[in-house]
């Protein structure tokens, strides 16, 4: 065991926090957002049907998709650049669930 | 029997035969296999997994229809069902994991170290669970009642036998590689017939990209009879109705039980952030071509069968009139069908979608098979998680800590078989439609638990009166507006399916306020929850973090 210097593992923390703040905000433009001004946007088309009804349909849908795998790529990007290897996590996992 | 008949129970029979297979094959042999299938599920599979799991009657028979029958406001369904994924993937899913237990109540139970939260977290996942696997029951009868011609209350007979044999015999371990295959063939039976279909209305057989066309020409259609048009937004209710109800639906999908204990059978945090990811792909699969099924279901029944001679109506009207589900009738006796004279009911359109565009008996008996995969699938899930409630939670942790490996399996096996029979029997004369039942599920899922997850992952200082308050008056708040807004009293239009909006605030303020006015956590738990922050390999001790390093380097 060695131990982290603190503003280490608060910049780890800080970059996971980040990156999860960022993803929220952004799905909750394209869905809540989208429905609040629902009105305003019918007035534009896209992909043959009004742009509300498609952001219901299938926009959010791509979106939220999208922000789940850059949030794993970049997570991972982040634990590598900390030193986190995977497969010890698998070990220490193992060991530290409760199993009974 | 006729042939259409053979053909839709033959190929149940040949997809039941695989689940049971698949059971048998991978039969559980130790308690971890049991309940968290030996954590050992790659991501990839796990995602697939998810997705049977997480896809129910609801969605497969239940959310075209929806979309159909509401137009654009039907589309909370599609992001609330999906948005979810963002707050479990992100916010709950790899914490939990980390935390390493077997099921939600028991990580309530352990994180703050409280019995009382303990079962009442367990009794809370038996009444969602329970709520929500009538619904599937309900489904698999009508699917079985329409293709053999018999009394849906029969059909839920049927399902309910084959649902018990299956989890009994294979557990969590079993469960997963029948949900994968569950998952092909729902997501094949779905696809299909709307590529057909799009072929059909369009000579392009991509539906996804065709339907946009499809939808502007049902507006017109509509605005020519004088109706609202299909796509205008909150024509049947308030806006935020639509917004309360994706609300409720994104924070019970972040909080089901049975969905959450599918992220403890990966083995680290990252695997938990990639299961998400990949679970999200395969559930937009069949999400993303809802709306088309509802487009496509939509057209051709406005210009093929709308406009026809009521005498001359083709063969599937009947079987479903039958049914009680579609009403054709010629209220103005001019002797011809209008559209608005058919009232098509919200859990027919999948199934009877494919009768009349003709697709031809092999198709349709292929839709049969993916709706009683859906319904199998998660009713699967839920029975696990109804039992590891019961012989784990209530029974191991807190009534007979001494019980032996042996005797908690068989405790798991009495609780899925008693549970069956009885959702069975409650499931023959169900409460309510398909999806009205699931959004109850989903609203008390997210007033009880979502508010005391997050906090117990993200907060320290949440401690055990604030929870067991919190779980409480959650609970008790949703299931109350349920039922006032049954009964017509509803605040800010607000209907019954939205109650999340109402019960997960409440929830959040008294968990809130009850721990603050109480005593701090002890430094142990709190210590716990900021671990929840790093990877497995770092641990946070003595207000320090320390990496567990690597040995041999």
């Amino acid at each position: 065991m060695k131990k982290i210097d603190k503003s280490v593992a608060d910049a780890y923390f800080k970059a996971r926090t980040m990156i999860v703040v960022i993803c929220l905000i952004i799905g909750g433009l394209v869905s809540f957002g989208v429905v609040a001004f629902a009105e305003f946007f019918s007035q534009f088309t896209f992909m043959g049907m009004p742009f509300h009804y498609y952001m219901g349909s299938q926009g959010a849908v791509v979106v939220f998709v999208i922000l789940l795998f850059g949030n794993a790529i970049i997570s991972d990007r982040i634990d590598k650049k900390f030193g986190i290897d995977e497969e010890h996590n698998v070990r220490v996992s193992a060991g530290s669930t409760v199993d009974h | 029997m006729d042939s259409q008949a053979l053909v839709s129970v033959g190929l149940i029979l040949v997809t039941f035969a695989l689940y049971i297979g698949i059971s048998i094959y991978n039969r559980a042999k130790a308690t971890s296999d049991f309940y968290v299938a030996s954590r050992g599920v790659p991501p990839f599979w796990n995602g697939m997994a998810i997705g049977g799991d997480w896809m129910s009657a609801a969605s497969f028979i239940g959310m075209a229809g929806t979309v159909m029958v509401l137009g654009y406001d039907g589309l909370a369904y599609i992001m609330g069902w999906t948005g979810g994924y963002l707050f479990l993937s992100f916010l709950l899913a790899p914490q939990l994991r980390k935390y390493g237990r077997y099921t939600v109540p028991e990580f309530i139970g352990d994180r703050f170290d409280s019995n009382p939260a303990r079962l009442i977290a367990a009794i809370a996942t038996v009444i969602i669970s329970f709520t929500y696997i009538i619904g599937q029951l309900s489904g698999s009868g009508v699917v079985i009642g329409r293709i053999l011609s018999i009394d849906a209350m029969y059909g839920t007979m049927i399902g309910v036998v084959i649902i018990a044999i299956y989890a009994t015999l294979g557990g969590m371990k079993g469960i997963t590689w029948t949900q994968v295959a569950q998952y092909l063939i729902l997501i094949t039976a779905y696809i299909i017939p709307i590529v057909f279909m799009s072929l059909q209305v369009t000579g392009n057989p991509l539906p996804w990209l065709t339907y946009g066309n499809v939808v502007s020409e049902i507006g017109a259609l509509d605005r020519e009879l004088g109706l609202s048009e299909y796509f205008a937004p909150f024509a049947d209710s308030e806006k935020l109705q639509f917004i309360a109800l994706m609300f409720t639906l994104m924070v019970g999908t972040a909080s089901l039980p049975h969905v959450i204990v599918r992220f403890f059978t990966v083995t680290t945090m990252k695997a938990a952030r990639w299961s998400g990811a990949w679970a999200l792909v395969f559930i937009a699969l069949l999400y993303l071509s809802a709306p088309a099924y509802a487009a496509f279901s939509r057209f051709i029944l406005m210009t093929q069968v709308a406009g026809s001679p009521i005498d001359d109506l083709p063969a599937w009207t009947t079987s479903w009139v039958n049914t009680g589900l579609l009403e054709v009738a010629d209220t103005n006796g001019d002797g011809i069908l209008q559209w608005q004279e058919i009232i098509i009911g919200n859990d027919i359109v999948v199934m009877a979608t494919p009768e009349i565009a003709n697709l031809g008996m092999f198709v349709i008996g292929i839709v049969a098979a993916g709706a009683m995969a859906a319904a199998l699938s998660t009713a699967g899930g839920l029975l696990i998680t109804i039992s590891s409630s019961f012989a784990h939670d209530i029974y191991y942790r807190l009534v007979n800590p001494q019980a032996s490996d042996k005797k908690r399996l068989a405790a798991g096996r009495w609780a899925i078989v008693l549970s069956t029979v009885v959702a069975g029997i409650v499931a023959l004369d169900p409460p309510g439609v398909i999806t009205q039942i699931v959004a109850w599920a989903f609203a008390l899922a997210g007033g009880t638990f979502f508010p005391v997850l997050l906090l117990g992952v993200w907060w320290k200082r949440t401690n055990a009166q604030g929870v067991v308050a919190g779980m409480i008056g959650g609970l008790a708040a949703t299931l109350g507006y349920i039922f006032l807004a049954m009964n017509g009293i509803m605040l800010f239009g607000i209907q019954d399916t939205g109650a999340g909006l109402i019960g997960v605030p409440i929830n959040f303020l008294i968990t809130i306020i009850v721990s603050k006015m109480t005593a701090a956590p002890p430094q142990k738990l709190q210590d716990e929850c900021t671990n929840l922050r790093y990877p497995e390999q770092m641990t946070y001790k003595d207000g320090e973090v320390w990496m567990d390093e690597v040995s041999g380097k």
